[in-house]
């Protein structure tokens, strides 16, 4: 039981983020492996790799990058997703601090790969700090040459990369809404496949679009340098590679672990020291968009995109949230309602008002006016959202409530039967910054 | 609308502003990083000469500022207190102790959860997820994170804003222009 580190092996060398330090371990290597080699072979040694993208669809990185124009004329955007925003994950906020000319090295290669001249990271707003320390490595970068025109003396090679910033809004981080939020507009999904093109055809600025995670950029410089076999020899074989979890809630050293797809989850737990404060209750995966697992259900499961669906859950974006036996399953659950209902962009009607329904309904529970019908309203209500929403973010919101219910309907039925927790001596936060007054509760 | 010369844009701001357009092949690109320069420019916050300024300096019409300026919870089309303290009530947080610092924050600043100190020095909010969750419960006032906040040492944080440099709605937009904007020695081969 360990960690394999390879992104983060040297996260704590004092002075990572610098160039200096960076070049002396191994950085830039994947870059000028790359340039080394045909366009096609580096989209070739991706395919080998076999890596996924790790902003939480577990998407083939290589089909993406191998679906843009590879001639003509038009220019061709590329873009980093680092508005991380998914409850219970925090990996991207540390790639940025401590290892950003990973992800500049990382999206320098996809730029020559697919013949970007232009790229965009867009942090998140709240990532003042990330922002500050990708600025400084984006600055290096241009000085030492792998940013800008004729990177590294190759006269087919010119690449600018911009930093552009979020304010604050979750939804930016799917990745049409991204782009909509880069061209300046409210952070609004668009049209996708079957309905409108994909980005790779006709992104921003109705240009071919590429867009990953910073998570994956980061890849990228280990799988050049290395090869794609040696990527592929970890993990698992429909899961490839390591990926880094971000452990919080009920455990002794919550923090980033990069482990090996195919990991048990419980080997993850115990990395971060176990749990304390009380024995295994549940645990959340991937994000708070993913099913919760209940203890009992936590046994046998690997940590890969395959084991997590065979346990009736996801690996979504490493999320990874451990809750003891004193946490009140309903009041998780009313919370994360309130974080959908407060996220949604109001763009369609099932999400935007089926959160805030659902997020209503979860206060009245907590408050201690539930009636029992009000459980089958809440599926009923979740019904209506999955499948029936514009993006994703609305089935996002409906999947935890449903498995919550699914696997702790005894513990939504003692809160309607007796208007309290069935946590001993625990009590409910009475405020609620959900949208709209709570009904059946006394203001 | 205003005309951009009348503006209160800084003779800084507005090279700051050439730069930023230039990063974009349309000048739509550059609403979101000039609303962050205008939140710098007027001292925090956004009021309506704010919005007619960005329309005018970047042609676009000020209702179509305003409609992207109130879309994101980051740009203040409202004034808040000096100091804006965001309590993540999270899953993380808010399993780990949130709504304790929050009960405590509210007695030390004699405020409750959404209201601003009538002296105008602190606002009081309940945060979404920080995505800084290992430090439960993280706290943000400005630009600033801080991490392992709880009930004991909720006062202490109160204590150390008030001394501090920093930490407003205006040096947050600072920041965010400042990382927006390339390092004035990236060199000749930047552009
Ligand atoms: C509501 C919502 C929020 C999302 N937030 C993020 C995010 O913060 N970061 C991210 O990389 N991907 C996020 N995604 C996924 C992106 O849409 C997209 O799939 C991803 O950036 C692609 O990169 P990858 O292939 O490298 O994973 C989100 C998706 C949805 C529906
Ligand atoms: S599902 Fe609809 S309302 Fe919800 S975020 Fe997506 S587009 Fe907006
Ligand atoms: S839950 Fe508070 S930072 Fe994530």
């Amino acid at each position: 039981m360990a960690e394999l580190q390879v992104l983060l092996q040297h996260r704590n060398v004092p002075g990572i983020d610098g160039i200096d330090v960076y070049e002396s371990h191994g950085g830039y290597a994947g870059l000028r492996a790359a340039l080394g080699k045909e366009r096609q072979a580096v989209i070739d040694e991706v395919k080998a790799s076999g890596l996924r993208g790790r902003g939480g669809a577990g998407f083939p990185t290589w089909i993406k990058w191998n679906g843009l124009p590879k001639s003509g004329s038009a220019q061709h955007y590329l873009l980093c997703n680092a508005d991380e925003g998914e409850p219970g994950t925090f990996k991207d906020r540390e790639l940025l601090l401590k290892l950003p000319h990973m992800v500049v090295e990382g999206m320098a290669i996809a730029a020559y790969a697919t013949r970007s001249a232009n790229g965009f990271v867009y942090v998140r707003g709240e990532f003042v700090e990330s922002a500050t320390q990708l600025r400084k490595a984006i600055d290096q970068a241009y000085r030492r040459g792998y940013l800008g025109r004729n990177i590294l003396g190759r006269s087919d090679f010119c690449f600018d990369l911009h930093i552009h910033t979020g304010a604050g809004s979750y939804e930016c981080g799917e990745e049409t809404a991204l782009m909509s939020s880069l061209m300046g507009e409210r952070g609004q999904p668009r049209l996708k496949p079957p309905h409108g093109p994909l980005p790779v055809v006709s992104g921003v600025w109705g240009s071919p679009t590429l867009i990953n995670n910073v998570e994956t950029y980061a890849c990228v410089p280990h799988i050049l340098t290395h090869g794609g076999a040696w990527y592929a020899a970890m993990g698992t074989q429909r899961s490839p590679g390591t990926k880094i979890f971000s452990v919080s809630g009920h455990v002794a050293r919550p923090g980033n672990y990069e482990i090996e797809l195919g990991t048990p989850l419980t080997e993850l737990i115990e990395l971060a020291g176990g749990v304390v404060g009380g024995a295994l209750k549940a645990v959340i995966p991937g994000g708070s968009s993913v099913p919760i697992l209940p203890a009992e259900k936590c046994a046998g499961v690997t940590l890969d995109y395959e084991g997590c669906q065979a346990a009736g859950t996801m690996l979504g974006s490493g999320g990874f949230m451990v809750f003891n036996d004193k946490t009140d399953i309903v009041a998780l659950m009313r919370r994360t309602a309130q974080f959908y209902a407060h996220e949604s962009c109001g763009k369609c009607t099932p999400c935007r008002e089926g959160t805030r329904w659902i997020s209503r309904v979860l206060d009245r529970i907590t408050a201690g006016a539930g009636r029992m019908e009000d459980i089958d309203l809440l599926l009923s209500i979740c019904d209506q959202i999955d499948g029936r929403s514009y993006c994703p973010l609305g089935d996002a919101a409906s999947w935890p409530i449903r498995a919550g219910i699914r696997n702790f309907r005894h513990e939504f039925e003692h809160w309607v039967r007796h208007g309290s927790s069935p946590i001993p001596g625990f009590v409910p936060p009475v405020r609620s910054h959900g949208p709209g007054p709570v009904p059946g509760r006394q203001e | 609308m205003v005309a951009a010369s009348a503006g209160r844009f800084s003779e800084a701001g507005q090279a700051q502003l050439a730069e930023i357009v230039s990063h974009y092949p349309d000048p739509g690109g550059a609403i979101l990083p000039a609303l962050w320069l205008a939140q710098r420019e007027y001292g925090g916050w956004l009021p309506a000469d704010a919005i007619a300024e960005v329309a005018a300096r970047l042609g676009r019409p000020a209702s179509e500022i305003q409609g992207v300026a109130t879309f994101y919870t980051m740009y203040n089309t409202q004034q808040r207190g000096r100091r804006h303290i965001e309590v993540c009530t999270c899953l993380t947080c808010g399993c780990l102790g949130a709504y304790e610092v929050i009960d405590r924050l509210e007695q030390i600043l004699g405020i409750h959860l959404g209201q601003t100190t009538a002296d105008g020095e602190f606002t009081l909010t309940e945060a979404e997820c920080l995505n800084y969750c290992e430090a439960a419960t993280v706290v943000q006032v400005g630009e600033r994170y801080f991490g392992g906040v709880n009930a004991e040492n909720a006062a202490d944080l109160v204590a150390r804003l008030r001394g501090s440099e920093g930490c407003t709605p205006e040096s947050l937009s600072n920041a965010i222009v400042e990382a927006i904007v390339p390092g004035r020695n990236a060199g000749a081969t930047h552009g």
